[in-house]
């Protein structure tokens, strides 16, 4: 199975070094809300910055991009859609 | 062999057993009844020692393992409720009579441990006071303790419970370098390890942590102090019992 990597973005970069197999880039959507569902979960922020101010972007094994989503839209019963 | 070196065969071995605070707890001479029966085993990580609905048919008292306590979810998901280090044991209401696991047990780091059949323990608490006491206060702190948990699960977000997850591991285990892989973590927090790996990052990169794989070190005790919630200063072994009127 292909693997996606889902990095997050503000001023920093916070890598996911070791990526997820998943079977499709629609696995990999659903995998990456489900990721921001859970870091935003009872939390304002991160690293000292609130959600509103990061990205997740989702990479394929080559280091292409191939979605982003805000983290903004997660957190506070928000499902992202 | 004569009664005396008996003895003194005994006390060696018990004296092999107080890593475990529980155990340290109990009088020379009730510890010293105990050592005949109690073994102690290494453990790997990983190792599943009761599945819910499983007769509690040995009792562990970590040293210097770890062991999780798991709700399984009908999905296959888990998530811990408990974890049990040298501060306390698992199965020890097995003391009282037959019993049934309610949560599935696992060693969640491994290393040395101190057991005892439960029909040995049982036998020795239906003769001394000392022991049945230790079950049923031991039992009232785990109680509380997952009632903690549960609630933490619930209202606290992923990072500040790693960083409780990680000072608690530190704490029962007795060290700041703890044998962990993403895996393990995601499934005790409830998360995907994707989420995990993100949190552990940005540990790092805050200099609270160094992570490789499968390994995790604390640098920062009173940083990841401060990220933690406040589920960690109330569950510290040193303070949850007094706060319930119980001491051991």
């Amino acid at each position: 199975m292909p693997m996606y990597y889902f990095h997050l973005y503000d001023d920093e970069t916070i890598v996911d070094s070791d990526g997820t197999d998943l079977i499709d880039v629609g696995a990999a959507r659903e995998h990456a809300a489900g990721v921001a569902r859970e870091l935003t979960a009872n939390s304002t922020g991160f690293l000292d910055q609130n959600w509103s101010e990061w990205t997740m972007k989702v990479h394929d094994g080559s280091g292409l991009e191939l979605f982003s989503l805000a983290l903004s839209n997660f957190g506070n019963g928000n499902s992202g859609k | 062999m004569g009664q005396f070196r008996r003895s003194i065969l005994a006390s060696a071995a018990a004296q092999g057993h107080r890593d475990n605070r529980l155990l340290a707890a109990l009088p020379p001479d009730t510890l010293a009844l105990l050592g005949g029966d109690l073994k102690q085993v290494s453990l790997r990580q990983g190792a599943i020692l009761l599945e819910p609905g499983d007769p509690v048919e040995d009792i562990y008292f970590p040293q210097t393992g770890l062991i999780s306590l798991l709700v399984l979810g009908r999905d296959g998901g888990a998530i811990e409720t408990a974890t049990v280090g040298r501060e306390g044991a698992v199965g020890l209401h097995g003391g009282l009579g037959g019993r049934r696991s309610f949560t599935r047990a696992t060693t969640q780091i491994g290393g040395r441990f101190s057991t005892i059949r439960a029909k040995h323990f049982e036998h020795i608490a239906n003769g001394s006071t000392p022991v049945r006491d230790l079950i049923l206060r031991y039992t009232e702190v785990l109680l509380a303790a997952a009632q903690q948990i549960t609630a933490c699960n619930a209202m606290h977000g992923a990072r500040p419970r790693l960083c409780r997850w990680l000072l608690q591991c530190a704490d029962c285990t007795g060290r700041d370098e703890l044998p962990l892989i993403q895996e393990f973590l995601a499934q005790m927090l409830g998360v995907r390890r994707t989420t995990v790996s993100l949190l552990a990052q940005g540990l790092r990169v805050r200099g609270l942590i160094t992570y490789r794989r499968g390994r995790i070190v604390l640098l920062d005790r009173k940083g990841l102090e401060a990220c933690a919630c406040e589920c960690y200063d109330i569950m510290r072994h040193e303070k949850l019992g007094p706060a319930l009127g119980v001491h051991f």
